[in-house]
C-alpha cells in the first residue's frame, strides 16, 4: 500500500559511540518517489545515519519516521517495507545466486519474480553461480536485486559501486535508473559526485555528522559553485602554501594532485605564473566548470590549515 | 518464531554444509575415527598377551608341565630363555621385567618333596623381575594365581572356595560400551557449539548479520533454525557412529525413546551456550579459541573418555559443573545400565540447563550492532 505523506522523517537525529559524535542533530525529509542522494567524505555519518533509518541502529536521541512509522517502535512493520543493499554487501559463499533471491523472497513471505529480478540486474546468465564465484560487480548487482525482492516503496543502497570498475559501475547505474523509471523511492549513499548527479533529485551534503547542504544537484551547484575548479596534477606539496599566499584555498586531491577552486580565468593565470616564479615541476592541468564536485569539495573541505600540515606530512 | 523463516534458514545451512566437502567430512568422521581408535586400542583383550620369559634348566617332564600350566588360558605368551646365559644379566640386557628360572635339579627336588628326609618342603622357582615397571605387578599376581593353582592341584586337594561372576549390567560391558555414548555427546557437542560460534562469526566478519538485520528474521527464529539444523546434523552423526560401533566392535546398546530425547535437549543446550558466546567470538580465530576453550575442559573433565570416579574428588565436584557431565550420564543411564529413573534424573539437569540458556540466548544474540 503506497504511502501519500513523505517517504522518510528525519527529526534531530543524534548517534554517539562513546565520546564520537558521529551523526550530530540532522533533520530531512525524503520525498515518495524521490531519488535522494546522501553525500559525504568517509566517516562523516553517511552510513551511521542510513544504519538507523534502516533500523540496524538504534538512535541515541531524536526520532527517524520511515512511512510514517518510528524506526524504534515499529521496526518489523518498516523492515517489510523497506528493501536494503548493505555497505559492502555479502551473502552466504555456496549458495547460487537464484537460491540467494528464493532465500530472501521467503524471509520476506512473498512471491517474487525471481526470474524477473535476475533480468533486472542482468543477471540470468548468472543464476547458478555460487556466490563466492561471483565478481564484485554481480555481487553488488545481486545485492541490489535482493533489496528489491519484495518490491519494496523504499530502496536503500548504501555505497552501490564503491570498489566496481568503471564498467561494472555504470552496470549498476543502469539498474539504478530503471528504478527511478519505476517510480520507486530511492535513499542512495555515496561517495561518487557523478553518481549522485546523475541519478539524484535531492542531495544532501553530511560532514562531521551534520548536513551543510540539502537541494537538487542543479541548485546546489548554482548557489554554491560560483567558481571553477583548477587541478594542478602531480605538483609538490610546497605549493600548498604558495597558492594560499595568493588568498586561494587549495584542496588536496587523490596523492599529488592540488584542486584550487577559481573565480576568473585570471585567477589561474596568477597561479600559474606563481608556480613558474617558485620553480615548481607541474605534470598537468585541468580547469573545469563548476559542478556539483566543487560544491561538495567546498562544502566539506577541510580548514586549510589542517589541510596543509597533513599534506606537509 | 516464524515456521517458514526457519525452514528457509535450515534450507540455506543444509545447502552450504553439504557443498562444504570438508565441513561434512569433520562433522561425521571426526567421531567416527574416535570410535574405530579406541575401540581398536580397548576392545581386543584376546590379542593382549603378557609376556613371560622363562628358562628352563632342567628340560625334565615335570617343567614341561609346568609350562605347559603357565601357558594355559590368555594370561602369558611363554617365551624361552637359552640355558647357557646368566639369568639377571640377560633380563638387563633384554629389558625383560619379568624371568622366571626352572632349576637345574626341578624333577629331582619334586620327588624329595614327596618321600625322604625333605619330604614336605616346597621347591623353589627362582623369578628375576625389574621393580621399576609398571606391569610387573599385574605379571607377579598372574603368576602368583597360576602357580597356586598348580600347588592345588598337586596336593590334590578339593577346592574350597570357588567364585562366581554375576554382572550388575543385563548385557556385558566392555569398555568400547562406556566409550561410545560419551563419544555421541562430545560429537554433538563439539557440533553444536563450533557451528553456532563459527557460523555467527563469518556473517559478522563478511556483514551478512547487517543485511540480516534489516528483514523480518528475529532472534528467536535464527536460534530456532539452528537447533534444528544441529539436531538433524545430530541424528546423521550418532547413527553413523552406533552403525560403526555395532558393524565393527559388535557394540549393542539399548536404543530407546530416551536417545532422540537426550539429542534434543542436548543439541538446545549446546547451541544455546554457543549464541551465549557469540559476543566474544566476532572474528573467524576467536571464534576458535572461544570453542576450544570450552570444548576442551568439557570433553575431558565430564567421563567422555573415561569414568569421572577415577578422578580426583574435587575435579569430581567440578565435573558436576558441566551440562556434558550430565549428558554423558544419561546417555549411558539409557544405553547401557537402561535404568529410567537414573535417566529421567541426568535428562532432567540438562533440559532445565537447556531450557536456561535457550532463553538466554533468543535476549543475547543481537542483530544490532553496535547498539
Amino acid at each position: 500500500m503506497p504511502s501519500t505523506g513523505p517517504a522518510i522523517v528525519v527529526d534531530k537525529l543524534c548517534k554517539r559511540y562513546g565520546a564520537l559524535k558521529a551523526v550530530d542533530n540532522i533533520s530531512f525529509t525524503v520525498k515518495a518517489g524521490e531519488v535522494f542522494a546522501f553525500l559525504g567524505p568517509n566517516g562523516a555519518g553517511k552510513t551511521t545515519t542510513a544504519e538507523v533509518i534502516e533500523t540496524i541502529r538504534v538512535p541515541t536521541s531524536g526520532t527517524v519516521t520511515v512511512l510514517g512509522m518510528d524506526v524504534t517502535k515499529r521496526k518489523a512493520e518498516v523492515v517489510r517495507r523497506i528493501g536494503v543493499l548493505p555497505q559492502n554487501f555479502s551473502s552466504f559463499d555456496r549458495i547460487t545466486v537464484r537460491e540467494s533471491l528464493q532465500y530472501y523472497a521467503r524471509v520476506f513471505g512473498c512471491r517474487a519474480d525471481i526470474d524477473a529480478l535476475m533480468d533486472l540486474t542482468n543477471l540470468r546468465g548468472k543464476s547458478a553461480a555460487q556466490f563466492s564465484t561471483l565478481s564484485g560487480g554481480l555481487k553488488q548487482r545481486l545485492g541490489i536485486a535482493v533489496a528489491l525482492v519484495c518490491d519494496p516503496e523504499i530502496v536503500f543502497l548504501d555505497e552501490p559501486t564503491t570498489g566496481l570498475d568503471p564498467h561494472a559501475r555504470r552496470q549498476v547505474w543502469d539498474v539504478l535508473k530503471g528504478l527511478k523509471g519505476r517510480g520507486k523511492t530511492v535513499f542512495l549513499t555515496t561517495h561518487y559526485m557523478e553518481e549522485a548527479e546523475l541519478l539524484a533529485d535531492t542531495v544532501a551534503i553530511i560532514s562531521n555528522g551534520r548536513i551543510v547542504a540539502i537541494d537538487s544537484p542543479a541548485k546546489l551547484t548554482e548557489e554554491h559553485a560560483e567558481q571553477m575548479r583548477l587541478t594542478l596534477k602531480s605538483i609538490d606539496s610546497a605549493a600548498v602554501a604558495l597558492i594560499r599566499n595568493l588568498g586561494f584555498y587549495p584542496v588536496p586531491k587523490g596523492d599529488d594532485d592540488l584542486c584550487v577552486p577559481v573565480k576568473t580565468p585570471d585567477d589561474v593565470r596568477r597561479i600559474l605564473e606563481e608556480i613558474q616564479r617558485s620553480g615548481l615541476a607541474l605534470g598537468g592541468l585541468d580547469v573545469r566548470k563548476p559542478n556539483l564536485e566543487e560544491v561538495f569539495l567546498k562544502l566539506t573541505a577541510e580548514t586549510p590549515a589542517a589541510s596543509g600540515q597533513e599534506r606537509a606530512a | 518464531m516464524t515456521p517458514r523463516i526457519i525452514v528457509a534458514n535450515l534450507g540455506v545451512r543444509l545447502k552450504s554444509f553439504y557443498r562444504e566437502r570438508s565441513a561434512m567430512f569433520f562433522t561425521f568422521a571426526f567421531p567416527v575415527i574416535l570410535v574405530l581408535v579406541f575401540g581398536t586400542i580397548f576392545t581386543k583383550p584376546e590379542h593382549l598377551h603378557l609376556d613371560l620369559a622363562v628358562q628352563d634348566l632342567s628340560s625334565s617332564e615335570g617343567s614341561a608341565r609346568l609350562l605347559a600350566a603357565l601357558a594355559t588360558g590368555d594370561a602369558f605368551k611363554v617365551m624361552a630363555v637359552p640355558v647357557a646365559v646368566d639369568a639377571t644379566q640377560y633380563a638387563k640386557e633384554h629389558r625383560l621385567n619379568l624371568l622366571l628360572v626352572i632349576p637345574k635339579n626341578f624333577e629331582a627336588l619334586q620327588k624329595q618333596r614327596l618321600t625322604g628326609p625333605h619330604a614336605g618342603v616346597p621347591v623353589s622357582l627362582t623369578y628375576v623381575y625389574d621393580p621399576s615397571s609398571t606391569s610387573v605387578d599385574t605379571k607377579i599376581r598372574l603368576l602368583d594365581g597360576i602357580v597356586a593353582s598348580v600347588n592345588q592341584k598337586a596336593t590334590g586337594s578339593p577346592v574350597a572356595i570357588a567364585l562366581v561372576a554375576a554382572s550388575i549390567l543385563p548385557e556385558r560391558y566392555r569398555f568400547i560400551e562406556f566409550f561410545v555414548p560419551g563419544i555421541i555427546a562430545m560429537a554433538i557437542m563439539t557440533s553444536c557449539l563450533s557451528n553456532a560460534l563459527n557460523m555467527h562469526a563469518e556473517l559478522h566478519q563478511k556483514g551478512i548479520l547487517r543485511k540480516l538485520a534489516t528483514t523480518p528474521i528475529t532472534r528467536a527464529d535464527w536460534l530456532a533454525s539452528s537447533i534444528v539444523y544441529q539436531l538433524i546434523l545430530s541424528v546423521v552423526s550418532t547413527v553413523a557412529i552406533l552403525l560403526v560401533s555395532y558393524f565393527v566392535f559388535d557394540v549393542q546398546l539399548h536404543i530407546g525413546i530416551w536417545l532422540p530425547l537426550i539429542l534434543v535437549v542436548e543439541v538446545i543446550a549446546f547451541v544455546g551456550i554457543g549464541m551465549l558466546l557469540t559476543p566474544f567470538a566476532k572474528e573467524a580465530e576467536s571464534a576458535s579459541a572461544v570453542a576450544n576453550a570450552f570444548l576442551f575442559p568439557m570433553m575431558f573433565l565430564s567421563g567422555t573418555f573415561f569414568p569421572v570416579e577415577m578422578m580426583p574428588g574435587f575435579l569430581q565436584a567440578f565435573a558436576k559443573l558441566l551440562p556434558l557431565y550430565y549428558v554423558n550420564e544419561a546417555l549411558r543411564a539409557s544405553m547401557i545400565f537402561v535404568d529410567d529413573a537414573a535417566t529421567l534424573k541426568y535428562a532432567g539437569v540438562t533440559a532445565a540447563f537447556a531450557a536456561v540458556v535457550f532463553v538466554a540466548g533468543t535476549f543475547r544474540t543481537r542483530w544490532d550492532e553496535g547498539t
